[in-house]
């Protein structure tokens, strides 16, 4: 019936075939059932575990930075910016997608106007998936760049700062490093307003951390943008203040300097310029680091004779003065077993304590702090401590004034019970010697003096300008009252005139002001114990005003090789000019009576 | 089953003395069996469907145009389907006749491949390439093996030489050889190069050659395997990778671990078409050799056992055509196409699901890659062409009667082939 049934009844392969066909078979089968069998597990049995895993992966929490707020500054009336946001673009490279680097390297690096072989090369960088080609495209490079449609070639957009004004109070703004943060002056010390509060994106992530639109699980609360911030600083004065300090500079052969203009009535700085500077546009190419400091804050220094400013008012304002008290002077006081002398030779005699200003007379602030103990020929525990409370808890010294600035340093008054020679050491104080100050400490310092004794904290903010435009102005903070008598204060601002009327300086100044002014000539401690016998510091304190004083400025000239005298050769011909320019450019009201 | 319009061999056929030709001509042309063509099509329309879905992932993370990918595989799938119906409607016979000349092809183009370049994109010796246009050799070389052993095959089963160790089984021992050289040391692709030898195996053991030398052949590839495995530094790695999944998802099981990831975060229902991540960089080869990762992220175990019952419709379906071919050499091209297929199956899901080493193949009719789909599709295009002569019933190739003595049976001329012979009993295999 079958023909089939004959030939299998024949010896044939036919049968072992068939055999062998189901036992083929049948592992095919079982291999897929074991297929099976291993997708149950993993993706039913294991389904938590590997959803954990990819999401580990895939999901990722991104900070969106917020915009960075912009710092301004007045101008007149108006305000100029300083600083301002630029959106840039970095652009990079995957090796891995570029097929003909050759090809892609030219085309790109005719956009960028680079060279296209350090391209190529970069292209074909082993073992990476990402290649920095080149910082900082403009928009339009972008645009070009994203029009050649290259594989492999991509754009990211990164804020960066623009400086308007160029290197322009460079160390009063710091910069923002690549990382975001603030670095330096105000970046730093307003790093928190400024930065604003980055926004969060939590999302499922590409393998290159780009967001996927289409997806369940992504939150995201949008940033909000820092602040903005005007200063208290007049750009005018600022730019015409570091032209002039420059020149001062260059003038006494000096390599370095720093001068404050603050105002005495509020304690706003109005300029503050230090040399040598930077270009905060280009701070990774600094390679000293120490340019990045605001010197006039960061950089305390022995201030020398222009503390007698403050010595005499607080002797004035102790009542163990009066402005026009005469003493024996001996030329010379033993303390510990040193000599104070002076740095010109005065003859033993009757002095008045305008003299001790005027001629700079050390001997006669050390018998002004030898009275505050009331003990002439020797200071006491007494004098110290009057010393000492005026110092820091009148003149606030020795402690960080808290101006908006990173880094600022607090300078150092000796301990009046603590340590070593201690009648020759606050000897040394009454003279601006044996401690430390910076030169915004000793401007804010003098401007309780002459404002008529409160102090106010020195500041460079001042309005705080958020997102919805609302703005927010820095009241002056008075730190202390009393500081001296406003008798005192007046006293005092006399014999700076007096002082400076002396000292003639050029061009003179019209009698309608009120300038005054006081030289100092610091020696330099050496650190090997000591001073340096050549080599010196010259410093400047003075005002400048109509009936009250409207500017108080602190000049500052690191060992400048002119003359003898470091305050009255470099110090004080710079103060002089920085006075002119602020009488004739900046609004110094004229005085009102004789 | 009687109801099918199926020809039964006219019984006259029983005592014929046959050819390879005259077998298959004494089946009557019938219906197809279409299934295979369903079947092909449902895979190829599948992996249309996932890497349409992918192709913007892809293409955003290689920067190029969203519809590369997309673009690519329509113009690939064309091809295959336009490769199917050409040898669809190939006679058979030609492919006798195209034995030797495929082989030489294959050849010729296993030395092309050496003098290609290779770079970043193509970092072995696989591909031979014309401007944008890549072709994979090895494909060729499976489609050319399958074709070629089946005549050979055919012919010493015919003339009943199996056993006979120099006319049938060092030729085979020299071409698996060749196998090794060629495709796993200077192509260095052992994937490849196990399906290679699956397929020859396969057709050896089912020709019914006897198993002593079956397991002579087998020894023979163990140490091939080995000793390529040992030879080269990354193979160790996977194979280490292999051997300790999931210790880390960095270096060597990189893939494999993000294979499992892929696979088992798709749950019993997937994340859906539009929403899979891993393809977004994650899974490397998310379009080739990891689209089922791919497609288990998506469609998750209904997707997976989908796919899987469908592979096995697909063996049963080509298992059938193997039963009832009723000439040796057309059932052995079956044999080799069901060994291709499924050996490359399983070992490219064996490697997604972790119970193989990863090798880089493709998922057959499923994948991108153009070449491998292209062939497989010939072949499978053949296998259409004998499921028009298939027997009713479950049938054997049949032994030629002897009808005169031949004397010169050992000739590789296929004329020779034709010429009626003598098959003396005692050779016929014994298992």
């Amino acid at each position: 019936m079958n023909p089939n049934l004959r030939l299998n009844s024949q010896p044939t392969i036919e049968s072992s075939a068939n055999r062998r066909l189901w036992l083929w078979y049948g592992i095919l089968l079982a291999v897929l059932i074991v297929f099976g069998a291993r997708l149950f597990y993993l993706q039913i049995v294991r389904h938590d575990y590997y959803r954990q895993q990819a999401l580990s992966n895939q999901l990722k929490e991104y900070t969106i930075p917020a915009t960075r707020g912009v710092i301004k500054a007045h101008e007149g009336s108006q305000i100029a910016p300083l600083v301002l946001n630029e959106k840039l673009y970095t652009l990079y490279a995957d090796p891995v997608y570029i097929s003909d680097s050759h090809a892609a390297a030219s085309k790109v690096a005719a956009v960028t106007q680079a060279d296209a072989k350090e391209y190529e090369k970069a292209m074909r960088s082993p073992k990476t998936r990402y290649v920095v080609l080149a910082k900082k495209l403009t928009e339009q490079q972008k645009k070009q760049i994203e029009a050649l449609k290259i594989a492999g070639i991509g754009t990211q957009a990164q804020d960066y700062r623009l400086y308007p004004q160029g290197t322009l109070a460079a160390q009063i703004l710091g910069f923002v490093n690549s990382d975001g943060q603030g670095k330096y002056g105000l970046e730093q010390a307003m790093d928190g307003t400024m930065m604003g509060t980055p926004g969060k994106l939590k999302a499922i992530t590409d393998v290159n951390g780009a967001p996927l639109a289409a997806s369940r699980d992504n939150i995201q609360i949008d940033p909000k943008a820092g602040k903005d911030i005007i200063l208290t600083i007049e750009l005018g004065m600022q730019k015409q203040l570091e032209t002039l300090l420059k020149q001062g500079l260059d003038r006494s052969n000096s390599k370095s300097g720093s001068v404050v203009i603050i105002d005495p009535g509020s304690g706003a700085v109005k300029a503050m310029a230090n040399w040598p500077t930077y270009d905060p546009a280009k701070y990774s190419e600094v390679t000293d680091a120490s340019l990045f400091n605001n010197g006039a804050v960061s950089s305390p220094l022995e201030v020398g004779s222009i503390m007698k400013t403050l010595t005499t008012s607080a002797g004035l304002d102790l009542g163990v003065i009066k402005p026009d008290t005469t003493y024996f002077d001996p030329g010379h006081w033993e303390l510990d077993a040193h000599q104070i002398t002076n740095v010109e030779e005065i003859s033993s005699g009757t002095h008045s304590v305008p003299d001790i200003v005027n001629l700079s007379i050390n001997t006669g602030a050390t018998w002004i702090l030898m009275q505050m103990g009331g003990k002439t020929g020797e200071i006491t525990a007494t004098a110290r401590d009057r010393w000492y409370d005026y110092m820091v808890n009148h003149f606030q010294l020795g402690k960080a004034t808290g101006i908006e600035q990173g880094y600022e340093a607090s300078g150092y008054v000796p301990d009046p019970n603590n340590g070593y020679a201690l009648q020759l050491t606050y000897a040394n104080t009454a003279f601006g010697q044996a401690l430390t100050i910076t030169p915004l400490q000793m401007a804010a310092a003098l401007s309780s003096v002459v404002n008529g004794g409160t102090y106010y904290r020195p500041y460079l903010v001042d309005q705080i300008v958020d997102e919805s435009g609302k703005v927010t102005v820095n009241k002056p903070k008075i730190v202390r009252s009393n500081v001296v008598s406003a008798e005192v204060g007046r006293q005092e601002r006399l014999l700076m005139e007096y002082s400076l009327a002396q000292h003639h300086l050029r061009p003179p100044f019209s009698a309608n002001y009120s300038v005054g002014g006081k030289t100092g000539t610091a020696q330099i401690a050496n650190p090997n114990g000591g001073y340096y016998d050549d080599r010196y510091n010259g410093t400047y304190l003075g005002f400048v005003g109509g009936d009250k004083p409207q500017y108080v400025v602190m000049v500052r000239i690191n060992e400048p090789k002119v003359g003898k005298y470091a305050g009255s050769s470099a110090a004080q011909p710079l103060f002089a000019d920085i006075a002119h320019m602020l009488i004739d450019n900046f609004n110094v009201l004229p005085k009102t009576g004789p | 089953m009687s109801l099918r319009p199926r020809t039964r061999p006219p019984a006259k056929y029983q005592n014929s003395i046959s050819s390879v030709e005259q077998s298959s001509s004494t089946s009557r042309r019938h219906r197809p069996d279409y299934g295979v063509f369903v079947l092909t099509s449902l895979l190829l329309l599948i992996g249309l469907v996932v890497v349409y879905s992918i192709s913007p992932a892809l293409a955003a993370s290689q920067h190029i145009s969203q519809n590369y990918f997309i673009t690519k595989q329509l113009i690939d799938v064309g091809l295959a389907v336009a490769g199917f119906f050409v040898a669809a409607n190939l006679a058979i016979r030609r492919w006798q006749g195209l034995s030797n000349p495929l082989l030489i092809i294959a050849l010729f183009g296993s030395v092309l491949v050496l003098v290609t370049p290779i770079n970043e994109l193509y970092p072995a010796h696989r591909w031979i390439r014309l401007g944008s246009f890549s072709f994979q050799i090895v494909e060729l070389i499976k489609l050319a093996l399958i074709v070629w052993l089946a005549n050979f095959l055919a012919r010493q089963w015919a003339l009943g030489k199996l056993a006979d160790l120099k006319a049938t089984l060092r030729p085979l021992l020299f071409i698996l050889l060749a196998i090794g050289i060629v495709v796993a040391k200077l192509q260095s692709d052992l994937g490849s190069a196990a399906v290679a030898i699956a397929i020859m195996g396969l057709m050896a053991f089912m020709v019914g050659i006897p198993l002593k030398k079956v397991a002579l052949i087998s020894v023979g590839i163990i140490l091939l395997l080995t000793l390529a495995i040992a030879s080269t530094g990354y193979r160790r790695d996977r194979l280490a990778a292999y051997l300790h999944p999931g210790k880390d998802c960095q270096d060597t099981s990189y893939q494999a671990c993000q294979a499992l990831i892929s696979v088992g975060s798709g749950g019993i229902f997937g994340l859906g078409l539009g929403y899979g991540v891993q393809a977004y960089g994650y899974q490397p080869e998310a379009a080739n050799d990891s689209i089922f990762a791919i497609l288990a992220e998506k469609f998750g175990f209904v997707g997976t056992t989908m796919i899987i019952v469908l592979y096995g419709i697909f063996i049963a379906r080509l298992k059938k055509i193997i039963q009832r071919s009723s000439d040796q050499f057309s059932r052995l091209i079956v044999v080799g196409v069901l060994a291709w297929l499924s050996t490359q199956m399983i070992i490219n899901i064996g490697g997604m699901i972790g119970l193989l080493p990863l090798k880089g193949i493709t998922l057959p009719l499923i994948s991108q890659g153009g070449t491998s789909m292209v062939f497989l599709t010939v072949a499978l295009g053949i296998v259409f062409q004998i499921s028009r002569y298939t027997s009713y019933n479950v049938t054997q190739p049949k032994i030629s009667q002897p009808s005169s003595t031949g004397s010169d049976y050992g000739s590789s001329d296929r004329r020779g082939f034709r010429r009626p012979y003598n098959t003396p009993t005692a050779a016929r295999p014994r298992t």
